[in-house]
């Protein structure tokens, strides 16, 4: 037997049975779907994360107390870290200086604070800095001016926290007052930065919006505690390909002062690779959802088959007495399930292209459609019902001509 | 000249089932030869082996024991797949119960033997006209089998069989389910095909049509009877 005289037969066989060809491929499309749709959100997400930090500076080192790596079971520093965070100070600042290839070290620490405004409270983040180590801040303020290594009680503040905190604008001459803990200060607003570039993500009052600066001084006075550390240092290299290596220095020089104290250098590269990793384990998570759904598809084909294969099993019979190979029939009822893969497939792909279309334009998430998906969903869905189709065709192939002759 | 007129010899054919502990014997040493152009009908009460014996002979079971020749081939030890060879080219198969697939059309249905051989879609359409005509079913060729008499079924099987012009022809029952006008009409069609000189194989209850056949066997318990021309 040849196989268009097979695939007329599969064809004559599905037009007979409308309705229960339907709900049989049904599964399969909506696996194949739902494969094709949870494959683009993630790639999506993947290269609208990528696109987001691939612009980020790649000769920045960031040098922090404790572990900076994201965790994760595969994370190589995970559970060697019992010791305590390391406290840095000007010493610090002075060994990461010294180290060959560095070009600027800025040191840096954080607060949370209540921002006071004409009667009005609203919390930001503050960065204390050391105004001569932020060259690129100096660029980025858009009016008065950013702090000089004088200043004591001015503050430089994000665009957000001049236009979206407060009722009011904040402008450069205006007070406010900042509240740490149970403590306060008052502060001259000296300068204004400018609106950080959009992002999909955070838009209009993201975090790097909503931020302040003050000095290293007014932290110190703000935070009133004995001893004053710094937070982080922000690490410039000369040459950005010779980030790791610096790595290694800044960590070995560190360990002079901070043995048995646990610290990280690491790279924006170093994080994004992380983040690249997690972003790629959810995008086929989120593919093994569908491939779940494919796979309940799958046994309800096998399913389907089986009551094909009961139902003609009298002219499976008539087919064996006539001559038909046991191959015949195997090829037969595996190409049926084949066949009803084929199709439901590529229909499961036209819809989860759509679908994913729709959430892209519509829900504003991002949602990418690769090549890689549609082969994938197209594979998935002929391999698994093919081999739902293994086990009805070799039942078929081997039966018994005369029994199934007998059969009503 | 060809000296194969023994188309089917059977010597001392067993046949038995094993149905849990037990073992039923059904032939027990069955010995026959036919030559090329008889038309036999096989009578015996239910259980005498017939059945059994038929299906040996249509190549669809092996027997347990004993030499089978079809057309001077050994049949009793080969393989599935040559079994099925012989049963698509050198018999053709009629059913009490017509046993048409219905699915398909009345022409593809006759049209099947000739695509299990591989036979092309314009000859294979061509000679299935030509034999649907012959039993004067032309008129029925795209109907499905469902939508036609028992009559008209049976000779579309009576086609059927026909399509892969074989040498012999096994009928089981062929009459068992049509009326009497109906069964006179596809004897009168088998007497044609045995005047034709095919060899044809029947099984039958029925005592008056085998008036067409040239010879009478009988089975009981198992044993050929009496085995008259």
């Amino acid at each position: 037997m040849n196989l268009p005289d097979i695939l007329e037969f599969i064809a004559v066989g599905f037009k007979a049975d409308r309705f229960k060809t339907l709900m049989s491929s049904l599964g399969i499309i909506i696996g194949v779907m739902a494969i094709v749709v949870m494959l683009s959100v993630g790639e999506g997400l993947y290269s609208g994360v990528s696109s987001q930090f691939s612009s980020l500076d790649l000769d920045m080192i960031q040098v922090m107390p404790g572990s900076a790596h994201f965790g994760g079971p595969g994370s190589e520093n995970a559970n060697r870290n019992p010791a305590e965070p390391a406290k840095f100070t000007d010493k610090d600042t002075k060994v990461l200086e010294n180290v060959v290839g560095v070009k600027n070290v800025a040191p840096r620490s954080s607060a949370n604070v209540v921002v006071a405004f004409r009667n009005t409270n609203s919390s930001a983040s503050l960065t204390g800095v050391d105004p001569d180590k932020e060259e690129d801040l100096k660029d980025e303020v858009a009016q008065g001016r950013f702090l000089t290594g004088s200043d004591y009680k001015s503050i430089v503040i994000g665009d957000g926290v001049s236009n979206d905190l407060f009722r009011m604008r904040i402008t450069p001459g205006n007070k406010i007052r900042l509240y740490y803990e149970d403590r306060y200060m008052d502060f001259k607003v000296v300068g204004v930065m400018e609106e950080a570039e959009q992002t999909s993500f955070g838009g209009p009052g993201s975090d790097e919006d909503n931020l302040m600066y003050i000095t290293h001084k007014a932290m110190e006075e703000l935070k009133g505690e004995d001893n004053y550390y710094y937070g982080n240092f922000q690490v410039t290299v000369y040459d950005p390909e010779q980030v790791d290596s610096i790595i290694e220095k800044i960590k070995n020089d560190l360990k002079r002062y901070h043995k048995d104290e646990a610290y990280d250098a690491t790279t924006a590269r170093d994080m994004l690779s992380s983040l690249m990793s997690v972003l790629s384990m959810i995008k086929y998570a989120l593919a093994g959802i569908g491939a779940i759904s494919l796979l309940v598809g799958g046994i309800g084909i096998a399913n389907v088959m089986m009551l094909t294969v009961k139902e003609r099993i009298r002219e499976i019979g008539v087919m064996k007495a006539l001559g038909a190979t046991t191959r015949d029939i195997r090829m037969q009822y595996l190409l049926e399930a084949g066949v009803l893969g084929m199709v439901s497939s590529v229909i499961g792909i036209v819809l989860g292209v759509t679908v994913s279309y729709l959430i892209g334009s519509l829900a504003s998430l991002p949602s990418a459609i690769t090549y890689q998906s549609l082969v994938l969903g197209v594979l998935f869905g002929v391999v698994t019902t093919t081999i739902a189709g293994v086990y009805p065709a070799n039942r078929a192939a081997k039966l018994d001509p005369i029994e199934a002759l007998r059969a009503e | 000249m060809n000296v194969i007129s023994k188309v089917i010899e059977l010597k001392d054919i067993h046949k038995s089932y094993r149905i849990g502990d037990s073992e039923f014997t059904v032939l027990k040493g069955i010995d026959l030869q036919i030559e090329e152009g008889e038309f036999i009908a096989l009578m015996g009460p239910s259980g005498s082996g017939k059945s059994t014996l038929l299906n040996i002979v249509g190549c669809l079971d092996r027997p347990t024991s004993g030499q089978f020749l079809l057309l001077g081939q050994e049949i009793s030890q080969t393989s599935d797949d040559e079994l099925a060879r012989v049963r698509r080219e050198e018999l053709g198969f009629i059913f009490q119960t017509f046993n048409l697939i219905g699915r398909i059309s009345v022409l593809k249905n006759v049209e099947v033997p000739m695509m299990l051989s591989g036979v092309t879609r314009e000859k294979r359409k061509e000679r299935a006209l030509k034999l649907l005509e012959s039993v004067g079913i032309a008129h029925r060729i795209n109907f499905s089998p469902q939508n036609i008499s028992g009559g008209e079924r049976q000779r579309v099987a009576i086609a059927r069989a026909l399509a892969n012009n074989p040498k012999i022809i096994i009928a089981d029952e062929p009459t068992g389910n049509l009326d009497l006008k109906n069964s006179n009409e596809v004897m009168k069609i088998l007497s044609n095909l045995y005047k034709e000189g095919r060899t044809i194989i029947m099984v039958t209850h029925n005592p008056e049509i085998t008036e067409n056949c040239s010879r009478v066997i009988r089975l009981r318990d198992g044993r050929i009877l009496e085995n008259a021309s």
